[in-house]
C-alpha cells in the first residue's frame, strides 16, 4: 500500500476521532482543568491535600487491592476456559462461546442483584461451603471484600477469556505435541511453550480486567456498599452527594492516571514479550 | 332574490354579521385563555400519580384552571428555576427541604403568607420554614422497618438496633438522633458497627435484603416505601419507636415572579388545607401537617415527630459524610 493511499485511508477514522473529541477529550480536559483550579487560579493544592490525608491512601489501597484480586481470579479461572475454547471443535466450541458471550447481554445491575442472592448467609456459596465442611456455620459474603471480588470477577471474566482465546487459537497444537515426543512433561510444555505463546493474550486480558475493576462503580455500590470506598465510588460520592467538584475531579484524575499507566505498561509488556518470542 | 332581501339578508346585515363573527373568532382565544389558565408545577416524579388523581381534578374544576405537573428530581426543578429566573414558567415547586434552602439562598422563592394562604394558620408547629419560604404539606416519616418472619414483636426503641443479637443484621441510614451533638452521635454510631450490614442509599436494595431475611431491621426506613411493600404482601412492617420519628423532606413553595400568582397561592393553600391532605395522606402513607386532618389508619398516632433543622444539616452534611467514610468504614 502506498504512502499517499494510506494517508487518504486515515480520513476514515475522522468520524470516530470527531466523536471522541467532543464526548471524551473535551470533558476530560475540563476535568483535568478543574482538578488544578482553585479560587485563585492554578493550584495543585487539591492533590497535595488528597495525598496528605491517610484516608486517601486507604481508598487507593482498597481500589488497587480489589482490582488486583479480581484480575488474578479472572486469570486463574479464565485461562483454562480460553484453552478449552480454543481446542474445542464444532458444536462444543459454539456452545462455550455462547455461554461466555450471552451473560454480557445482561446488565451489571441485574448481575449484582443476582449475586446479592448468591452471597447471602443462606445463599448457594455459604450453604455449599457448609455442606462440604469448610465452614462450620453459614457466613455472609455480601458486603465483604471477598464477596465483591467474587461478584466482580463474574462480571469481568469474559474480558479475560476473549483476548487469551484469540491468541491461543492461533498457537499450532502440534508445537506441544512435538514437545511431548521430545520427552517434555505436561508442566514443562505448559511453562515453556503454551504460557509464553499465550502471554500477549494474558497481558491484554489482564489490562482489560484491571482497568475495568479499578474504575468500577455500580458493582461495589451494590455488593459492598458505601462503607468501603474506592477511587471510583469516592469520585461519584464527591460529585453526587457532597457536591465537591474539586475533590471529585482530583480523584477522577488519579484514577485516570492509574488506568492510563496500566494500558501503557501492558502495551510495552506485550511488545517486549512479542520481541522475545 | 327579492324574497331573500325581504327576510333580512341584505348587504348591510350581511356585512354586520360577518364582522361580528370575525370579531368573535379573533376574541375567542383570549376568552379561552381567560377561562382555563395554566398552572405549571414542578415536583418529584413520584408525586405525579397522587397529584393527577387526588389534586388536579378538584383544583381544575374549582378554579377553572389547568394543571401541568412536571415530575422530575428536586435538583432539576432548582435548575429550571435558576435558568428561567428572569421569566419563570413554574408557579409552584414541590421539592425536598434541603433543595429549598438552596432556592431560598438564590432568591428564587416567594414567601407563603397567611394573608394569601389562610390554611397556613392550620399547620402543625415546625412545618413552616425560613420565615415562610416553604411549608411541609405532608410528613412522610422515618421509623424502623422490620422483618415480621424474624421479629414477632415490633422493636420498641431505636436502641434495639444496638442489641448484639442483631450482629450483621441491621441496615442503617446515615442519620443520628442527637445530630447537633455530632461527637456523641458518632461515638454512639460506632457501637453499631458490628450490627451494621450496610448503610443504604438505594431503598429497593435495602428492602429486598429485609424481605429476604438477610437483614432484620432497617433503622431509618421511609414510611411511603415500607408501608407500600407491606400492602404488596412483603413480610415486613413499620413501627414508630417510643423516642419518636423523623419527618422526611416534603416541601411546597411559590416561585418568585411566577405566572398566575393568584392561582399559585390557591394551589399552595389547597395542599395545606384539610380536604386535600385528607385525600393524599393515606395513599402516600404520610402524616398530615394540617391539624384538622386525622392521622390515617395504620399510621402512628401519638408519635413525637422530631423536626429537622435542614439549614444546619445542609451546612454540616459534607463534614458528616467525610467523617462517616472514615469512622464507619468496614
Amino acid at each position: 500500500m502506498s504512502g499517499a493511499r494510506l494517508d487518504r485511508m486515515i480520513w476514515l477514522a475522522l468520524p470516530a476521532v470527531a466523536y471522541l473529541a467532543v464526548v471524551y477529550a473535551l470533558p476530560l480536559l475540563w476535568l483535568l482543568g478543574r482538578s488544578v483550579t482553585g479560587p485563585d487560579g492554578f493550584t495543585i493544592a487539591q492533590f497535595t491535600a488528597f495525598f496528605a490525608d491517610p484516608f486517601s491512601w486507604r481508598v487507593m489501597g482498597n481500589t488497587l487491592r480489589i482490582a488486583f484480586w479480581v484480575t488474578l481470579l479472572s486469570l486463574v479461572i479464565g485461562y483454562p476456559v480460553a484453552i478449552a475454547m480454543a481446542r474445542a471443535r464444532g458444536l462444543m466450541q459454539v456452545m462455550l462461546l455462547v455461554a461466555m458471550i450471552l451473560p454480557l447481554s445482561i446488565g451489571v445491575v441485574v448481575k449484582a442483584f443476582a449475586w446479592q442472592i448468591v452471597l447471602r448467609r443462606d445463599g448457594v456459596i455459604s450453604q455449599g461451603l457448609v455442606a462440604i465442611g469448610i465452614w462450620a456455620e453459614p457466613q455472609r459474603l455480601l458486603f465483604t471484600e471477598a464477596g465483591l471480588i467474587v461478584g466482580a470477577t463474574n462480571v469481568f471474566l469474559p474480558f479475560m477469556i476473549l483476548p487469551i482465546y484469540s491468541v491461543v487459537k492461533l498457537i499450532d497444537p502440534r508445537l506441544t505435541e512435538a514437545g511431548a515426543t521430545l520427552g517434555a512433561s505436561p508442566f514443562y510444555r505448559f511453562r515453556k511453550i503454551l504460557l509464553p505463546l499465550a502471554l500477549p493474550g494474558i497481558v491484554s486480558g489482564s489490562a482489560f480486567v484491571f482497568s475495568m475493576a479499578v474504575s468500577m462503580f455500580v458493582i461495589p455500590s451494590l455488593l459492598i456498599g458505601d462503607r468501603f470506598q474506592t477511587l471510583a465510588t469516592l469520585t461519584g460520592r464527591s460529585y453526587l452527594l457532597m457536591r465537591n467538584e474539586a475533590l471529585g475531579s482530583t480523584t477522577a484524575v488519579i484514577l485516570l492516571v492509574i488506568a492510563v499507566s496500566i494500558v501503557v505498561l501492558s502495551t510495552w509488556l506485550s511488545k517486549r514479550v512479542g520481541r522475545s518470542l | 332574490m327579492a324574497d331573500i332581501t325581504k327576510q333580512g339578508f341584505d348587504r348591510r346585515r350581511l356585512l354586520i354579521g360577518t364582522g361580528a363573527t370575525g370579531l368573535s373568532l379573533i376574541a375567542m382565544p383570549s376568552i379561552l385563555r381567560a377561562q382555563t389558565r395554566e398552572l405549571v408545577i414542578g415536583g418529584a416524579a413520584s408525586h405525579k400519580p397522587w397529584v393527577e388523581t387526588h389534586v388536579a381534578p378538584m383544583f381544575e374544576k374549582k378554579y377553572n384552571a389547568r394543571i401541568t405537573f412536571e415530575g422530575t428530581r428536586s435538583l432539576v426543578n432548582l435548575e429550571k428555576m435558576q435558568k428561567n429566573k428572569d421569566k419563570p414558567y413554574l408557579s409552584v415547586v414541590q421539592m425536598d427541604d434541603p433543595v429549598m434552602i438552596l432556592a431560598v439562598r438564590e432568591g428564587l422563592l416567594e414567601p407563603i403568607t397567611a394573608a394569601k394562604c389562610p390554611n397556613v394558620a392550620k399547620l402543625k408547629p415546625g412545618t413552616m420554614h425560613m420565615d415562610g419560604m416553604w411549608a411541609n404539606y405532608l410528613q412522610p416519616w422515618q421509623g424502623i422497618a422490620y422483618n415480621t418472619n424474624v421479629l414477632k414483636e415490633p422493636p420498641a426503641s431505636w436502641a434495639d438496633a444496638f442489641d448484639p443479637k442483631f450482629k450483621g443484621r441491621i441496615i442503617g441510614k446515615p442519620m443520628a438522633e442527637a445530630y447537633k451533638d455530632i461527637d456523641a452521635a458518632f461515638a454512639k454510631l460506632k457501637t453499631l458497627k458490628a450490627n451494621l450490614l450496610t448503610a443504604y442509599s438505594q431503598m429497593p436494595q435495602a428492602f429486598s435484603l429485609l424481605e429476604q431475611g438477610e437483614a432484620h431491621m432497617i433503622v431509618g426506613a421511609l414510611s411511603s416505601f415500607g408501608m407500600q411493600r407491606r400492602l404488596d404482601g412483603a413480610p415486613i412492617n413499620m413501627t414508630a419507636p417510643k423516642e419518636g420519628i423523623f419527618p422526611v423532606p416534603s416541601g411546597i413553595a411559590l416561585v418568585k415572579g411566577s405566572p398566575n400568582i393568584d392561582l399559585a397561592y390557591a394551589y399552595v393553600n389547597e395542599l395545606l388545607g384539610a380536604e386535600v391532605q385528607a385525600r393524599i395522606a393515606p395513599p402516600t402513607f404520610a402524616l398530615p401537617t394540617n391539624v384538622d386532618v386525622p392521622v390515617p389508619p395504620g399510621m402512628p398516632t401519638n408519635a413525637t415527630v422530631h423536626p429537622i433543622d435542614w439549614a444546619f444539616v445542609a451546612e454540616n452534611r459534607n463534614s458528616w459524610v467525610q467523617r462517616w467514610d472514615r469512622e464507619m468504614a468496614i
